[in-house]
């Protein structure tokens, strides 16, 4: 209480510029006045008393100084003082300010960034009223595993079940992951259709989050119960501004969503994208409205089997999430009695949707994000040293001048007090820059995702939490980096600096120098290694075998089932196609595929095989494709054994299929597998006889080890989604006007939903190399910024060091040595400091390596070619930085040398 | 001459505190006299650092001022405890007494009593 009580009067004091010399003024005459009279009275002259009690009253000016700096935040007044004079001191060094800001902004950019980052990713909340209220709805089917997905029967029992802890339940359906098509829906407008992020939302969802519509209004409470009824869809934001130039009159304009019109009556708010993590949600329909994917089917809303729906709810007020977890957990067992759930837990469970977000399975962003901060960190550090290290070298120069200052009566807090705002000048400076230096960093960085197709989110708009976070580390770099100088000049005792004359070198600052380059060749060494182990990484992802060959091949995503086609109209438009599409010149094959490797979600069908006893009581499953004749040809991948399909595999003929390595080796180790069946347990009375035997390729992601896979031919597996596949002789993307016009002629209404290379898929697909190429991006800029911090540091302080003792190796040179010896005893010493800098920075890299071993591809985090690497070169930097300087040094005439000072 | 003191400013509020609360209304220089009395001429205070300690303790309530006139008439401000400086003074006494009780068994411990 006292301390607040007068700390306002103080900064009352300060803001009114109260300077009340008035009533000092009369008490301190008053005092005197007294005290004079009491002398007087003790028997002294009047001029006398006077002087004698001027005397015991003290020095007049220090304590109206000390009243003064009681009276008011003094230190404001001085510490502008000390800033004016910090800036003065910078300015008179623009060398040093201008390399140690520049550095401090790489330092503390690459952190604001990578914060940025991570704050857009876990920490920012969704930007909807109450966040943290607002919770998804799951059944456990491991620990880190969950089943969110619900039917709509479900969702309306839960919904009045749970009326007591939660004040909103809603039911959405992520577009493009039910289960018939596995593509995004397309978005028709005046006859161009795109592929569009769809989320099919139940009336009140919006009403549940609390946002206003950018413009125009959101699906209505009654609206989406029943199914195809209310045709309406709410774009978002981003979307409406990349497609329709933000114009406003696209409220009441009638567009088509798989071929079915639609009317647009809003648009999202700027900020809001969806409540996935990464994945911005394009349009919003009612959830009846899924009929546009399902052509007309309405299980999803009425058939308990059928679960697409994810609950989304938001907690009553005053509810916690323990408390509704509670309730939830005694109605699971009742529930999932009434709706069996094969292979969940019965506790059912709410779950906030961010952090971590709707993701099933661990997390993976907090260990990303714990990697990047790590690395960052580094950076940091490495920048602070380099700063600490020339902040050093200028202290030492200047501790003559802090002695003079000393001697003259400046105190010794002031003196320290002077540095650390100088040096926080400096990092607010380098601060400032780095801000500038992230956002053309982030802008880069959002930039890569704009090659993908994929609606994925990388926005990071700057806000109060990242400006925080880059002053904040200002002030920590300050901290570091000043704190070490100013201790120093402080602690130099002042006759022996002022009788030095300048060469103040001394065996200590020698030492505090050896290590502070130790510790910078350190942190180099690490910092190099764990991105050079990334760079490796993402090379290796990059020339690992696909098992199949990208280059030359068109993908041609088609879904007749978007207008209305039945199973014999679109076997119809395909077969008509492929033929077409085969006379084209310079098309070496073409075919057929229901899923494409490294982006659609691959289907797993669970199988049943004759003599094949499961294992640990787990399922046998594989992946499936269906797939045309021709396919493995177009996609050149090996077949080991038996044939290719034939035309005549049809629906009519006997179910065949042709399976991977991996699948032959863990069903039929050791023995052909052609002419053997199994069941797919959805069809268990065709027995699927195995035609032939391929080439393991991936289909899922880059990384894991090959799963066990199948391929059936399309005619006795229908969809209406299939990817047609080109291989050319020429430039794939030179026959894809030609592809569409067909497509067009063929089924004019019918979108193709996409055109792009199989090799740009690779690159730039969401399970391909996207974020591989993003990681590695980001691991490459830290690295190269670590590289560049490297060199400017050692080099700098060895130079300077070596620089130093110019007059010693003058005398040597004088006295008849040789230069080879000098150049030994030059770099014996840098080499001294050099080889412990690498030990513990290999030490530390092996422990780093351990910790980012799991996001390694192809490289154990041992990899010795980057531990070799990084080694030689920062050893030939140091090297160089010695060997620079002590040349320099030989070849100075001694006589000039000797006079150096 | 005696060897004079150096005063703490901590030491220096608390037996302005307790000046006031014996005294009553007092003025800068009735304080410091009164100082110098009891401690019989031995503590060296510049009288004028006073004058921003009795400013630190107004601030933070432990004291009031008005202007009132002093023995030769002339207009001077006098100082008075107010009911949070009583309870300081109360806690400080306190504590500087157990300080002043634990150094002073310090120095009386010998040798002997840690065998």
């Amino acid at each position: 209480m006292r301390f607040l009580r007068r700390f306002v009067a103080r900064v009352l004091n300060s803001a009114l510029r109260w300077r009340d010399d008035k009533r000092l003024q009369e008490e301190m005459e008053e005092h005197l006045a007294l005290q004079a009279a009491d002398n007087v009275r003790a028997g002294l002259s009047p001029s006398e008393a006077r002087r004698e009690a001027l005397l015991k009253f003290g020095a007049v000016e220090a304590i109206q100084e000390g009243y003064w700096a009681e009276a008011r935040l003094a230190s404001v007044e001085t510490l502008l003082q000390d800033f004016r004079f910090g800036w003065r001191s910078l300015r008179k060094s623009p060398g040093f300010t201008a390399v140690a800001v520049v550095t401090l902004a790489l330092g503390i950019g690459a952190n604001t960034a990578i914060f940025s980052m991570v704050d857009s990713l876990i920490i920012r909340p969704l930007p909807i009223q109450h966040p943290f209220e607002l919770t998804y709805l799951a059944f456990p089917r491991d620990s880190t595993h969950f089943d969110p997905q619900f039917s709509g029967p479900e969702f309306r029992q839960l919904r009045d079940q749970t009326r007591a802890v939660f004040s909103d339940v809603n039911a959405v359906i992520l577009g493009g992951l039910s289960d018939s098509g596995d593509r995004a829906d397309g978005l028709t407008v005046d006859g161009v259709t795109r592929p569009t992020q769809t989320l099919f939302a139940s009336g009140e969802f919006f009403q549940m989050l609390g946002i206003r519509p950018y413009l125009g209004r959101f699906i209505l409470p009654w609206e989406g119960d029943a199914a195809g009824a209310d045709p309406v869809v709410v774009l978002s934001y981003r979307y409406w501004r990349t497609r329709f130039g933000r114009d406003p009159n696209v409220l009441g304009k009638t567009v088509y969503v798989n071929g079915h019109a639609v009317t647009i009556v809003g648009i999202a708010p700027k900020d809001f994208f969806g409540p996935m993590p990464l994945i911005e949600m394009e349009a919003y329909l009612p959830l009846g409205m899924m009929t546009v994917e399902t052509a007309g089917n309405t299980d999803f809303l009425t058939t308990p089997g059928t679960r697409n729906l994810l609950i989304l709810s938001r907690l009553a007020p005053g509810v916690s999430i323990q408390r509704a977890n509670v309730v939830l957990a005694s109605l699971g067992p009742q529930f999932t009695k009434q709706y069996p759930r094969p292979g969940a837990g019965t506790t059912l469970q709410a779950r906030l949707l961010r952090p971590p977000g709707l993701i099933d399975g661990p997390n993976p962003f907090p260990p990303l994000a714990g990697l990047f901060l790590t690395l960052s960190a580094m950076v940091f550090a490495l920048a602070c040293l380099n700063v600490a290290n020339l902040a050093l070298v200028r202290a030492l120069s200047r501790q003559r001048e802090m002695a003079v200052r000393a001697a003259l009566g400046g105190s010794r807090a002031r003196l320290i007090r002077r540095l650390l705002c100088e040096t926080l000048l400096l990092t607010l400076s380098g601060a400032a820059a780095g801000i500038v230096a992230a956002s053309f960093a982030l802008r880069a960085v959002s930039s890569i995702t704009t090659a993908s197709e994929l609606p994925i989110v990388l926005e990071f708009p700057f806000n109060l939490r990242v400006f925080l976070f880059a002053v904040g580390i200002a002030v920590l770099a300050a901290a570091i980096v000043g704190i070490l100088p100013a201790l120093r000049i402080s602690k130099g005792n002042l006759s022996d600096i002022l009788h030095e004359g300048g060469r103040s070198l001394t065996g200590r600052s020698q030492r505090t120098r050896s290590v502070l380059v130790a510790a910078q060749v350190a942190g180099s060494v690490a910092l190099l290694i764990v991105t050079g182990l990334f760079i490796r990484s993402l090379e290796s992802a990059q020339h690992a075998d696909l098992g199949f060959d990208p280059t030359h091949v068109l993908n041609v995503a088609l879904d007749p089932g978007e207008i209305g086609y039945s199973q014999i109209q679109s076997d119809d438009f395909y077969r008509q196609l492929l033929t077409r599409a085969r006379a084209l010149p310079g098309v070496q094959s073409a075919s057929l595929a229901m899923v494409v490797p490294l982006g659609d979600n691959v289907p797993r069908s669970e199988i049943t095989i004759p003599g094949h006893v499961a294992q640990h009581g787990e399922e046998p499953r594989a992946d499936r494709n269906a797939v045309s004749p021709d396919y493995f040809k177009t996609m050149n991948i090996a077949v080991l054994q038996g044939r290719d399909f034939l035309d005549s595999d049809s629906e009519s003929s006997a179910r065949v299929a042709i399976i991977n390595e991996a699948m032959a080796k863990r069903f039929w180790p050791g023995i052909n597998p052609v002419g053997r069946n199994f069941k797919r347990d959805r069809d268990a009375q065709h027995p699927i006889e195995i035609v032939g035997v391929v080439r393991n390729s991936r289909i899922e992601d880059l990384y894991s080890s090959f799963s066990s896979a199948f391929y059936v031919p399309n005619s006795q597996d229908y969809t209406s989604a299939q990817t047609l596949q080109i291989r050319t002789s020429g430039q794939p993307q030179a026959v894809a006007a030609e592809i569409s016009a067909l497509a067009r002629k063929l089924a004019p209404t019918a979108p193709v939903l996409s055109i792009r290379t199989m090799s740009d898929a690779v690159r730039n697909g969401a399970n391909g190399l996207l974020f591989f190429n993003l990681g590695a991006k980001l691991t490459a800029a830290l690295g190269f910024l670590g590289l560049a911090l490297a060199v400017i540091g050692i080099y700098g302080v060895m130079t300077y060091a070596v620089g130093q003792r110019t007059q010693e190796i003058g005398v040597r040179m004088a006295l008849g040595a040789p230069r080879r010896t000098i150049l030994m005893m030059v770099s014996r010493q840098g080499l001294a400091i050099i080889g412990t800098g690498l030990a513990i920075g290999l030490l530390t890299a092996i422990a780093a390596g351990r910790l980012v071993g799991e996001f390694l591809v192809g490289i154990g985090p041992t990899d010795p070619v980057t531990y070799i690497a990084v080694s030689m070169l920062l050893s030939a930097i140091a090297l160089a930085a010695c060997y620079i300087p002590a040349r320099r040094a030989m070849h100075i005439e001694p006589t000039v040398a000797l006079r150096y000072e | 001459m005696g060897r004079k003191v150096d005063v703490q400013q901590g030491t220096l509020a608390l037996m302005i505190l307790k000046t006031l609360e014996v005294m009553g209304s007092l003025h800068g220089y009735g304080i410091a006299r009164r100082i110098e009395q009891i401690s019989g001429d031995l503590l060296a205070v510049n009288q004028g650092t006073l004058y921003p300690v009795l400013l630190r303790l107004e601030q933070e309530g432990a004291i009031r001022s008005e202007w009132g006139t002093s023995e030769n008439n002339r207009r001077a401000r006098f100082y008075r405890l107010t009911r949070a400086g009583q309870k300081l003074l109360q806690t400080e006494t306190r504590e500087w007494e157990q300080t002043a009780a634990i150094v002073g068994r310090f120095f009386q411990v010998k040798a002997g009593d840690f065998s």
